[in-house]
């Protein structure tokens, strides 16, 4: 009997049928597809870091090395398992260049080294261990992606030509996070290039127990050993590798959980309709003695059929779209070792997605408890009244034409059914607007606030070379007799140690000089004014569990002294870990200066650049706006397509989800439109009535979802930033496109699928419907 | 006297093929203004069809209604809108109201569909005629709120407002009982004392009697017809009487 009654309920609303189960497959396939991705990614990172044995714990270090008392120190820690100092040659960009591109306006610190022996492998496509031969070259991945380069390529290295003989994958310095990447030459090879650059050490080590990695850390920094650079450990390998995969699919989970939404919406609107027209029926029914559990299955069982349905589809389709995702993540880290896991973890996940619509179906459907027998057979209807649409009168109305007014006062005398359609506007127009304004915040100007930089124009990085500060003070030079030029200032990168509360020793990167001179926004506090003061970065004063007016202990020329934070500071540059100070410091162990300018003429600055990039060969010389756009203009691009894809996915549920909800209206309201007509109201009347309906709640949904996508959605974006080391978040908006274009562009489409949704109005015959 | 309505040989069909029937078949009806007329038949006989044709709330399949000098048949959609609204007025069986408005907005709906500067005049209009048929009480309240008698009156107001040229009324007492159906009719002859032509499509002796003509259908026909004197308020049950013995005559 089930099965005739859903097969008739079927047939009879074909569409509404329809697109609730598209949604259903959709939201499915979402889950599904999420879930797949989510084991493949960690399947393929951990595979790629079992691969290529990625260090434990790797300290950068530039200057002098000794080896011996590194390797004394390897050998008497207990916990060290392995321990090996690889080179990497640092060559400037100018001198690599691949095919016929030359890299000199790259911002990656591009080097060079040689296969490992210990771990920390380079792989090739297939996961093995490269094995390079003399004249051949391997890129890393990323320029194969951007193609940069191809296979065959002839690339000169400082006039030494070699052969690009494939691409190679680097557990470490894969992700665009991080800055360095890593080319690889055979023995041979290296030897003749080595003059070309300045030599970075990657000191090494394999742990035993990877659980006391922190107690090592703590061991390597009190040992007093080279830690000239930054320190990078196991797990920030890992997530500098699942970050910008695992961005994508928290978008996709995200969008998942809207389209469960929107799919739970659908079905509770087709479902108010329907027990709104069978509400003397159920009356009946109950009358009658069945029970409430019998009148339930005979719904239930509808939308059951309908949840197994679009959930098979979307699992379908989820195996279709699967290897589309996954291109990124194979290409970048290789296949996945528990494929075959993803698989059966996509099954539940649309298991989850059946149970959750049959449980929600039977939560709308505790609606039948109220439902008096009696009331529903005297009435047909609900008794339930709000005063809201009472005191709406059409005889009081001056203000509004009737037909709006009608429309108006539908929406707010069934407001229950018209939420559900207002819930989907809110979701969309969130949707809409706050991809729109991250893509906004990120690509403006200000996002660079963010990223603890000031706002110049040019800057000049000097790092990975021998005497800084005499390179530095040559370019200042210059620069005071450039009169193009109208500020600028000198900012130095010591590391310093810093004791913890249990008295042991870490490292700590300290920007020293005039702070004032490009100031950027503080969290909290400002910016150090006096030499006792110290500003940390967001990250750094969370993992030291500092606030402003706490102070710290930091080792200066070998005695202990007690700075004030004076402020906290959002950077998402070199790991979010910086602190910025002003007391002076003769010694001589600078990581890196970078001198920040701002021009007199901005337009002048690709001039400005080149001319100082030819005179200053040592220094790397960016465009700030380049700079951004290098760092992160991958990010920035894919924000901008999900942010374009997003309005496009919103448009399509608002289209379908207004027809889909217009027909039912259409449906549902035959009599009250044949009596309408009966009375003289023309078919032009009742679109204007449909319309005003649809363009009123989609007016509140816009609003509603504008409200929710800046406080929200502020706070969901904030979170992903903060995440890279910002601190405090806010949109920048642009009013035009979220305030004037986008709502229109929503309005625009209600209006006219309203349109197309009440066509068959003009159908609709008196007579039929108003029988006697 | 002027007529109002010429409906000449209506043929209506519903069904398709094998299955497809004249409702209508060649039924032809004239209406003088200010005339009361009631159509009787029986059952399927055509009698809901034939106002729908009337009215223009239905096509027609064959034949010619013209209505006030326009021809339906020519005639728009919208302008046949606006026809029904300025010079119609309806009074059905069942209530016909929307549910969300309340009584008063249900009566002055169609009469401020043009003009909005109506509103207060028409309100004040539609209050008179509640107080006129006895439900000016119920202005604020609920459509599921009232009797059926209530409604019924209220749908007469609603059907009044626009100083209609016609009401048409399909059975408009057959769902109350006796005393609100004598109510009701009295009314209706009321409205009709005052120029305003009414047809009534019935089955109710009673009802038809207190006409001036009454019309009998049978298989989408008229077959035949019964003057009376206009209703003075005596006599009924003669008036009943002759009706009937027309019903006998004809075999319905």
């Amino acid at each position: 009997m089930y099965f005739r009654l859903i097969r008739n309920d079927m047939v009879k609303s074909k569409l509404i049928t329809l697109t609730t189960m598209l949604f259903v497959a959709a939201a499915a396939m979402l889950v599904s597809l999420s879930a797949i991705l989510i084991v493949n990614l960690s399947g393929a990172i951990d595979s790629l870091m079992n691969q290529a044995k990625t260090p434990h714990f790797l300290q950068m270090h530039s200057g002098d090395i000794d080896t011996v008392r590194l390797a004394n120190f390897a050998e008497k820690n207990s916990n060290v398992d392995e321990y090996q100092v690889l080179e990497f040659l640092n060559v400037d960009n100018s001198q690599i260049i691949l095919g016929d591109r030359s890299l000199a306006n790259n911002v990656q610190d591009n080097g060079f080294s040689i296969q490992s022996e210990k771990f920390d492998y380079l792989l090739d496509l297939d996961g093995k261990i490269i094995n390079v031969s003399d004249g051949e070259l391997y890129v890393p991945i990323n320029y194969m992606k951007d193609t940069t380069a191809k296979v065959g390529d002839k690339a000169v290295i400082g006039g030494k030509e070699f052969t690009v003989a494939g691409f190679l994958r680097d557990s470490q310095m894969n992700s665009m996070l991080s800055s360095s990447k890593r080319f690889l030459v055979s023995e041979k090879d290296y030897a003749e290039i080595k003059g070309l650059g300045t030599m970075e050490y990657l000191i090494e080590f394999r742990l035993k127990d990877l659980s006391a990695l922190g107690e090592f850390e703590t061991t390597y920094a009190s040992a007093g050993l080279e830690a000239n650079g930054p320190t990078i450990t196991y797990p920030l390998f890992k997530t500098l590798n699942a970050l910008s995969d695992g961005i994508m699919i928290a978008v996709i989970l995200l969008i998942s959980v809207l389209v469960v939404v929107i799919a739970f919406m659908c079905i509770r609107f087709t479902l108010l309709a329907k027990i709104e027209d069978d509400y003397r029926e159920i009356g009946v029914m109950k009358a009658i003695g069945l029970r409430l559990s019998d009148i339930k299955k005979i719904y239930l069982a509808k939308y059951a059929a309908i949840a197994a349905g679009g959930s098979i589809l979307g699992y379908a389709l989820s195996l279709m779209f699967k290897n589309m995702l996954l291109e990124n993540i194979r290409l970048h880290m290789g296949e996945s070792e528990n494929s075959s896991f993803a698989t059966f973890l996509g099954i539940i996940g649309i298991l989850l997605v059946f149970f959750a619509i049959v449980a929600y179906v039977n939560g709308v459907l505790r609606r039948f408890r109220k439902i008096s027998a009696a009331e529903a057979i005297r009435y047909g209807t609900s008794q339930e009244k709000n005063t809201a649409a009472k005191r709406f009168c059409l005889n009081k109305n001056k203000l509004l034409n009737t037909n709006i007014f009608l429309g108006i006062k539908d929406v707010l005398a069934r407001k229950r059914l018209y939420g559900t359609m207002l819930a989907v506007l809110v979701i969309s127009a969130f949707i809409i607007i706050v991809p729109q304004n991250l893509y906004n915040t990120i690509s403006s100007t200000s996002f660079i606030k963010y990223m603890g930089i000031g706002n110049y124009d040019i800057r000049m990085d000097i790092q990975q070379t021998d005497q800084i500060s005499e390179k530095a003070s040559e370019i200042l030079e210059y620069m005071n007799s450039d009169n193009s030029i109208s500020t600028y200032t000198i900012l130095t990168t010591k590391t310093f140690k810093t004791k913890i509360e249990d008295g042991s020793e870490e490292n700590i990167k300290i920007e020293l000089g005039d702070h004032s001179i490009f100031p950027i926004e503080y969290a909290e506090g400002r910016a150090p004014a006096v030499e006792k003061e110290i500003a940390l970065s967001a990250l750094n004063a969370e993992e030291m569990s500092k606030k402003v007016g706490d102070t710290i202990t930091i080792i200066i020329k070998g005695k202990e002294s007690k700075l004030t934070v004076s402020g906290i500071y959002s950077d998402i540059t070199n790991g979010g870990k910086t602190a910025k100070a002003i007391f002076t410091d003769s010694s001589e162990n600078i990581m890196w200066s970078v001198i920040c300018a701002k021009l007199s003429d901005k337009t002048l600055a690709d001039e400005k650049i080149s001319k100082y990039a030819d005179r200053f060969t040592f220094a790397k010389i960016s465009n700030i706006d380049e700079f951004v756009k290098q760092t992160f203009g991958s990010t920035i691009k894919s924000v901008e397509k999900a942010s374009i894809a997003a309005i496009a996915i919103a448009i399509i549920i608002t289209v379908l989800v207004t027809l889909l909800f217009m027909k039912m209206l259409v449906a549902k309201d035959r009599y009250s439109i044949a009596v309408m007509k009966a009375l003289g109201f023309t078919n032009s009347d009742m679109t204007v009535q449909y319309g005003s309906r649809a363009v009123f709640v989609s007016i509140i949904g816009i609003v509603l979802g504008t409200l929710l996508a800046n406080t929200l959605g502020e706070v969901l974006a904030g979170a992903v930033i903060t995440s890279f080391g910002a601190s405090s978040f806010s949109f920048s908006i642009n009013p035009l496109s979220a305030y004037v274009l986008s709502p229109l562009l929503m309005i625009c489409s209600v209006l006219i699928t309203t349109i197309i949704g009440t066509w068959n109005v003009g159908k609709i015959k008196i007579s039929d419907n108003i029988k006697e | 006297m002027k007529k109002i309505i010429i409906g000449e040989d209506i043929v209506k069909s519903f069904g398709e093929g094998d299955e497809k029937r004249n409702v209508l078949d060649g039924a032809s009806v004239d209406i003088n203004e200010g005339e009361f007329v009631a159509i009787m038949g029986p059952s399927g006989s055509g009698k809901s069809t034939l106002m729908f044709a009337l009215s223009g709330m239905d096509s027609i399949d064959g034949g010619r209604v013209n209505f006030d000098g326009s021809d339906l048949s020519s005639v728009g959609e919208i302008e046949l809108s606006d026809l029904r609204r300025t010079k119609m007025g309806f009074v059905f069986q069942q209530p016909t109201m929307l549910k969300n408005l309340n009584i008063l907005d249900n009566i002055i709906l169609p009469s401020i569909r043009d003009n909005r500067k109506n509103v207060a005049k028409m309100s004040e209009k539609a209050k008179a005629l509640m107080k006129r048929v006895g439900i000016a009480e119920l202005e604020t309240r609920d459509v599921t709120q009232v009797s059926g008698g209530q409604l019924q009156r209220a749908g007469i107001c609603r059907a009044l407002l626009n100083s209609p040229k016609i009401i048409f009324g399909d059975e408009p007492t057959g769902a109350l009982n006796s005393t609100s159906a004598q109510e009701i009719m009295d009314i209706f002859s009321e409205i009709n004392a005052g120029g305003t032509a009414i047809m009534l499509v019935t089955h109710d002796a009673k009802v038809a009697a207190r006409t001036e003509r009454v019309l009998f259908m049978c298989d989408g026909k008229i077959v035949s017809e019964l003057k009376l004197p206009k209703f003075d308020g005596t006599n009924i049950d003669g008036r009943v009487g002759q009706v009937t013995e027309k019903m006998w005559e004809i075999g319905i």
